[in-house]
């Protein structure tokens, strides 16, 4: 390997990037040494990728036991189904792993680890960016690439010719200082790849933090809406909320928005019979409380920009309407009920109504929502997801739902535990007609049916931070990889054996530490090649200068 | 492939290829990291406010001292019963504000306590309200009548009082029961389900104060 040493750090030492390597001063370890043995130790790579693992494996029990943050009903039956392990795991804080605080002192500790690393690269970076080339070695031809040439010129004029023309092609130059002896120009040129390597580790930094900020600030709920309701972005408004660290119910947006009317219209021929041609979701909202109403429409892939949300449409479907009376004769139920599409395709629909208030028993349904019904060997089929000839298909149950106490239940699920089937085979029902269940227990009515859609809320203050430093990112990378940071010497002196004409010989030698992309060979050739012509040329000239000169 | 990877590499490009390796592994590392850190970033619960009296103990069940009452936003609203209701309308008197559903079981749970207490207090002027929540009129009416409730309810199908109260307290859910005072401020609150003794201690601090 060549060995080009210069008395200042080079930028170009393996050395100064090893940043791993614990290199305590002296041999006694005081207080002071010890902290800074610690600070290298968290902030070198190894320690980085332990961290990162012990935090993958922390997650798997986060992943496998049920959390309290997520799912509340699952940890209080894993104390019923476990009473001994129970205890013990959630001494451990493996009910709520993500809130433990070993599993915060891991992430901390990764966080200072990562920052702890990047800075300090930052910084030396920003000082390789800004370094001047160091002096010019005293035997050029060892460098990887070498030329020499002998010239009329005297060795200062011959180097002063050789600045020129390196400085003509955007290199930086460095000349002997008061002390130096000796005539020679140090140039070196690629300090943009030093310039992209700094733009990465500070994009990288900027990523950190965006992704800090959408993680603390942001937040993501999930809503289904019925035609003609309206929803507040508030908690309990809500189906679904993963609220961000930082995020309390009060700092939600305050925006309104009703569904108007959703249409779905489906390819009605051919092939594609079937598939979705266009959703179409009319919306009005208000962005504040009192606020002005406007209108808007939701597309996939569409949203719409609220309050600081993005509101995206992301599903439909269909709820029919039920009407219940009870033994009693009064309206128990009387609403829209969203099914959920299966996946046998055309919008076969399922869904549950629990009458919890019926008397004298609650009553519960469990239902399936056929939009284009057809009647294939005794069971229902739908043969097109628009809901050209809708028919629902009901079993009934009475006893207790289960609501009474206990956890919170799925409105898409019904515990039939504790309930007694009514009828042996489903009751088939079109808009308009009734049911009477069996002992008097009251009555359903399929009164009709609506459109539902189902919403996405998501708010990410880190997220176009994050999107530009992942360009910047990038762009750095590539800058760095792409440009080779190359030096070229050029040293002159009186040469002793030489004829009088040629009494000064002139060494150029050259080095790129990075030749990944190749070409500095081509490159040095040809800059040679002009150095010796400028030389020439110079020498030619020069007669007449000293001409000139005298006449002065 | 072994010998492919231990092929000599030219000197000259070993150390920089070196310390690009290192670079590119530090990339991924920090990367990686950075999306599992702040993914996980979660577990700084915020911390205690002045100004808040736990009742048992219990931060779901808290008095608000005099100067940290948050004032309790104004609305009108149908009730079940179809009549429209103003809130300020109450102003001047201790009220028990309840948000439910019918299809909410711990609102289920506490139904009967809301209503033994309601019994008992309304009698000496505390007023009581329901904020019926995503919740039709047929199934709030049924949920009414079978658990006997004697106060009135206006109905929040689209949550827009709830999103107003959230503003000021953190309702995150239902139930929640605040009690309002005499000045319209919001002196106490229950975030959960509300038992008898939370609700009258509540109740007892606030008749006392309000003077």
């Amino acid at each position: 390997m060549t060995d080009v040493r210069a008395p200042e750090t080079d930028p170009f030492d393996p050395a100064a990037e090893r940043d791993d390597q614990p290199r305590p001063a002296g041999g006694a370890f005081g207080l002071g040494g010890w902290l800074k043995w610690a600070w290298r130790q968290l902030t070198s790579m190894r320690i980085a990728l332990i961290l990162l693992f012990l935090l993958a494996l922390g997650s798997i029990p986060g992943s496998m036991l049920p959390q309290r943050g997520t799912d509340p009903a699952g940890v209080q039956q894993y104390f019923a189904s476990h009473p001994a392990l129970a205890p013990l795991l959630n001494h451990l804080g493996l009910f709520n792993v993500f809130g433990a605080p070993w599993f915060a002192a891991i992430y901390l500790l990764l966080f200072a680890s990562l920052v702890g690393c990047v800075v300090p690269r930052t910084f030396r970076l920003a000082g390789s960016a800004r370094s001047l080339p160091p002096r010019a070695p005293r035997h050029l031809t060892r460098l990887p690439r070498s030329a020499v040439y002998a010239t009329a010129l005297p060795p200062a004029d011959a180097v002063e010719v050789a600045a020129r023309v390196l400085s003509g092609h955007g290199f930086r130059l460095r000349r002997p200082a008061d002390g130096d002896a000796g005539h020679w120009v140090s140039a070196e040129k690629g300090y943009l790849r030093e310039a992209g390597n700094l733009l990465f580790h500070l994009a990288l930094l900027g990523v950190l933090v965006s992704v800090a900020l959408g993680g603390l600030f942001g937040y993501k709920a999930d809503r289904l809406l019925v035609q003609g309701d309206t929803f507040a972005d508030t908690a309990s408004a809500l189906d679904e909320f993963h609220p961000g660290r930082l995020v309390t119910a009060a700092d939600l947006g305050r925006f309104s928005i009703t569904l108007n009317r959703f249409d779905a219209s489906y390819i009605a021929s051919g092939p594609q019979r079937g598939q979705p041609a266009a959703f179409d979701a009319q919306i009005s909202y208000t962005e504040q409380p009192g606020g002005p109403v406007r209108t808007g429409q939701l597309e996939v892939n569409r949203p719409l920009s609220v309050d600081g949300a993005k509101v995206y449409l992301i599903g439909h479907g269909y709820a029919p309407e039920f009407r219940v009376t009870d033994a009693r004769g009064q309206v128990v139920y009387n609403a829209p009920t969203p099914f959920i599409a299966g996946a046998s395709g055309n919008f076969l629909s399922e869904g549950v109504v629990k009458v919890q208030d019926a008397q004298p028993q609650q009553l519960g349904f469990t239902g399936v929502f056929v939009p284009t019904a057809v009647d294939v060997g005794g069971t229902l089929e739908s043969v097109f997801p628009a809901a050209d000839n809708p028919a629902v298909s009901l079993i009934a149950y009475a006893g207790n739902l289960g609501m009474n106490t206990g956890p919170s239940q799925s409105v898409y699920q019904l515990d039939t535990g504790g309930m007694q089937r009514l009828t042996a085979s489903p009751q088939v029902l079109l808009p308009g007609q009734s049911f009477r269940l069996p002992g008097g227990r009251g009555t359903i009515t399929f009164t009709g049916y609506v459109p539902w859609v189902s919403l996405a809320i998501t708010h990410d203050p880190g997220q176009l931070p994050a999107l530009i430093c992942g360009i910047a990112a990038l762009g750095g990378l590539l800058l760095s990889f792409m440009i080779r940071r190359r030096r070229v010497f050029v040293r002159a002196g009186a040469d002793p054996g030489g004829q009088p004409p040629q009494s000064t010989t002139v060494q150029v030698g050259g080095l790129a530490r990075t030749d990944a992309s190749g070409g500095f060979e081509a490159e040095f050739a040809a800059l040679a090649a002009e150095l010796r012509s400028a030389c020439e040329q110079a020498a030619r000239a020069q007669p007449a200068a000293h001409h000139r000169h005298e006449e002065e | 492939m072994l010998k492919a990877l231990s092929s000599p590499v030219p000197s000259a490009s070993g150390p920089s290829s070196r310390v690009r390796r290192r670079t590119v592994v530090l990339a991924a590392a920090v990367l990686t990291g950075a999306l599992l850190v702040v993914a996980l970033v979660a577990a700084f619960a915020g911390g205690g406010n002045s100004g808040v009296t736990e009742i048992d103990g219990n931060a779901s069940a808290v008095v608000y001292a005099t100067g940290h009452r948050p004032l309790a936003p104004d609305f009108t609203a149908t009730t079940l019963t179809g009549s429209t209701l103003s809130f300020s309308s109450y102003r001047g008197k201790v009220v028990v504000l309840n948000f439910w559903g019918s299809w909410c079981v711990p609102c289920r749970e506490e139904a009967s306590a809301l209503s033994v207490v309601a019994a008992q207090y309304q009698p000496s002027g505390v007023s009581f309200l329901g904020v019926d929540v995503r919740d039709t009129t047929a199934s709030a009416e049924a949920f009414a009548r079978n658990f006997h409730v004697p106060y009135p309810s206006v109905s929040d199908t689209s949550s827009l009082i709830t999103q107003d109260f959230t503003a000021v307290v953190p309702i995150a859910g239902t139930p929640t029961t605040l009690v309002i005072d005499r000045t319209g401020h919001i002196a106490g609150a229950v975030f959960g389900t509300a038992t008898y003794p939370e609700l009258t201690a509540i109740l007892a601090k606030v008749t006392a104060k309000g003077g």
